[in-house]
């Protein structure tokens, strides 16, 4: 049993930090642009199909593609601020308004993507050698491990971008106080096209990953990702970059542990439930601070 | 030189400037007082692009500010404060200067001697790698000053620096909103509701009502105003 749970711990941390990468990109734009982008889910599978065909067409392997991915999907992201999202931060509600327009742009990605990809779901044809490792009697998937390894360079690379670069910090000073950053003389358009690109761009990457470590993906499991994201968010606190992180590996480990004892569905509840238990004891959330803004 | 001519500024049908001019020479302090509601901060507000005027003119040093958003009259040399301070809360004081420094091409070491002068200045040092939420009311608009003084302005918009500000804080402004013209050669803006610093520390004072200029001159000649003693001082 101790074994069992062993193994649902270590699942829990992979998975978790897969769901903190889905939850931090989802944060840092709606906590600069109070844009809630319900599409998210579907920017994650568009990179995983990314990664599919980068491999079946150039054959380049998932790792190589990630830095190309990032950079189309960070471009996709800027221009898509200037078309879409703009016009949406101007709003006097933006959340709603871009809840709604989001959620469109949402069903209309995941039509998209099933008229241009098909409705069958595919995988990654992507195995390391040896294909796990045996710590006792723990398994863990070497891709599994490979996944964990990128997440956290990933997020400490996000995390070093936002606390010791200049744009990270003044990206974080927009989240505290959108006001006060224009007088200090930064252009809040650019800098707020560059977190919309940086949001896509780590989607593009999250994709990825999720291609490498899931068994499957397909155009009707993107509102899943938006989903987790949002729990993600909501546990970790709205709008804190970092918090997300904890907010995913939490929710990570609560799931992966239950599913040791439980079937999926119930793992899935318990998860929500954690989520309600968050919500009455921390509305804010683990790292949201009350009435900040 | 900062030079309003004939401001307007409409809200719907409600005027909030109607055609307001006034001269503020180079290194000198004007004093803008006035009732609750009488545009004092609208205009603030027009000068440094948070709002887009209906019409007139603004100039600083001949360039004008009309159309300009709030980062780009930054730009030309405008800094402002806030009646409630806005200070990044959940940021330590130097990083919160060092923000105002983005755009200055500096290097990290010359941001932390830049940054340190200041909260040197505002009596802020000692606190510089705490939380900015960690600070009183009346520490934040000093941290909020020194995040405006570090970017090194031409002009400076003060925006009631002394409302609920402790008595020692409020001498400690005093202090250095009156060296700021000399030592940094930037000009001061103040909107204040406080009489006595706003007589002590303006060269020139011009009072508001309703959205219009009511009197002009020096702390003497504004005291002794019937219009102003009537319509603002009341006795």
């Amino acid at each position: 049993m101790n074994e069992l749970l062993l193994q649902g711990l270590v699942n829990g941390i992979v998975v978790g930090l897969i769901y903190a990468l889905i939850g931090v990109s989802l944060n840092v734009i709606f906590g600069v642009l109070r844009v809630v982008n319900f599409a998210h889910g579907e920017f994650i599978v568009l990179g995983a199909y990314a990664a599919y065909f980068a491999q079946a067409w150039l054959g380049l392997s998932p790792l190589l593609a990630m830095p190309l991915v990032f950079v189309i999907f960070g471009a996709m992201g800027y221009g898509l601020y200037f078309v879409l999202v703009q016009r949406l931060s101007r709003s006097n509600d933006p959340e709603h308004a871009s809840l709604l327009v989001m959620f469109g742009l949402s069903l209309v990605l995941g039509a998209l993507m099933l008229l241009a990809f098909e409705a069958d779901a595919r995988s990654l044809n992507f195995t390391l050698d040896p294909p796990f490792l045996m710590f006792g009697n723990i398994i863990l998937p070497t891709t599994k491990l490979l996944g964990l390894v990128v997440a956290i360079l990933v997020t400490g690379a996000l995390a070093f971008f936002l606390y010791r670069t200049m744009p990270g910090k003044a990206l974080r000073a927009i989240i505290m106080n959108r006001d006060a950053i224009q007088i200090v003389g930064v252009d809040l358009n650019r800098l707020s096209a560059l977190t919309f690109g940086l949001g896509l761009g780590l989607a593009g990457i999250t994709g990825i990953l999720v291609s490498m470590i899931f068994p499957s993906f397909s155009p009707f499991i993107g509102q899943d990702y938006t989903l987790i994201g949002f729990i993600v968010i909501v546990l970790g606190g709205l709008g804190h970059p970092i918090g997300a992180v904890a907010g995913g590996i939490l929710f990570g480990l609560a799931e992966q542990t239950a599913m040791v004892f439980f079937s999926g569905t119930v793992a899935m509840l318990l998860g929500f439930v954690l989520l309600i238990a968050v919500i009455l004891l921390r509305p804010a959330g683990l790292f949201g601070v009350q009435n900040s803004r | 030189m900062l030079k309003v001519d004939q401001l307007v500024k409409k809200f719907g049908g409600m005027t909030a400037l109607g055609g307001v001019s006034l001269t503020l020479p180079d290194q000198s302090i004007l004093g803008l007082l006035g009732m609750n509601g009488s545009g004092k901060t609208t205009m603030l507000n027009c000068i440094n692009g948070l709002y887009e005027a209906t019409s007139g003119e603004i100039t600083l040093d001949g360039v004008s500010l009309i159309g300009k958003s709030p980062h780009a009259v930054f730009s030309e040399g405008v800094g402002r404060t806030f009646q409630v301070p806005r200070v990044f809360h959940q940021m330590s004081l130097l990083e919160n200067l060092s923000v105002a420094l983005l755009n200055k091409g500096l290097s990290n070491a010359e941001v932390a001697e830049i940054s340190a002068h200041w909260l040197n200045k505002v009596e802020l040092y000692r606190l510089r790698h705490n939380y900015a939420e960690e600070l009183s009311g009346g520490q934040q608009k000093l941290l909020e000053l020194a995040r405006i003084m570090v970017a090194n302005p031409k002009l400076v918009l003060l925006d009631e620096p002394f409302a609920g500000v402790n008595p020692g804080l409020a001498l400690l402004l005093i202090r250095i909103i009156r060296e700021m013209p000399k030592e940094v050669g930037c000009s001061v803006l103040l909107v204040s509701h406080d009489l006595t610093s706003v007589y002590e520390l303006s060269d020139n004072i011009l009072v508001m009502h309703e959205g219009k200029v009511l009197a002009e001159g020096s702390a003497e000649v504004i005291q002794s105003n019937p219009d102003v003693i009537e319509a603002y001082l009341g006795a």
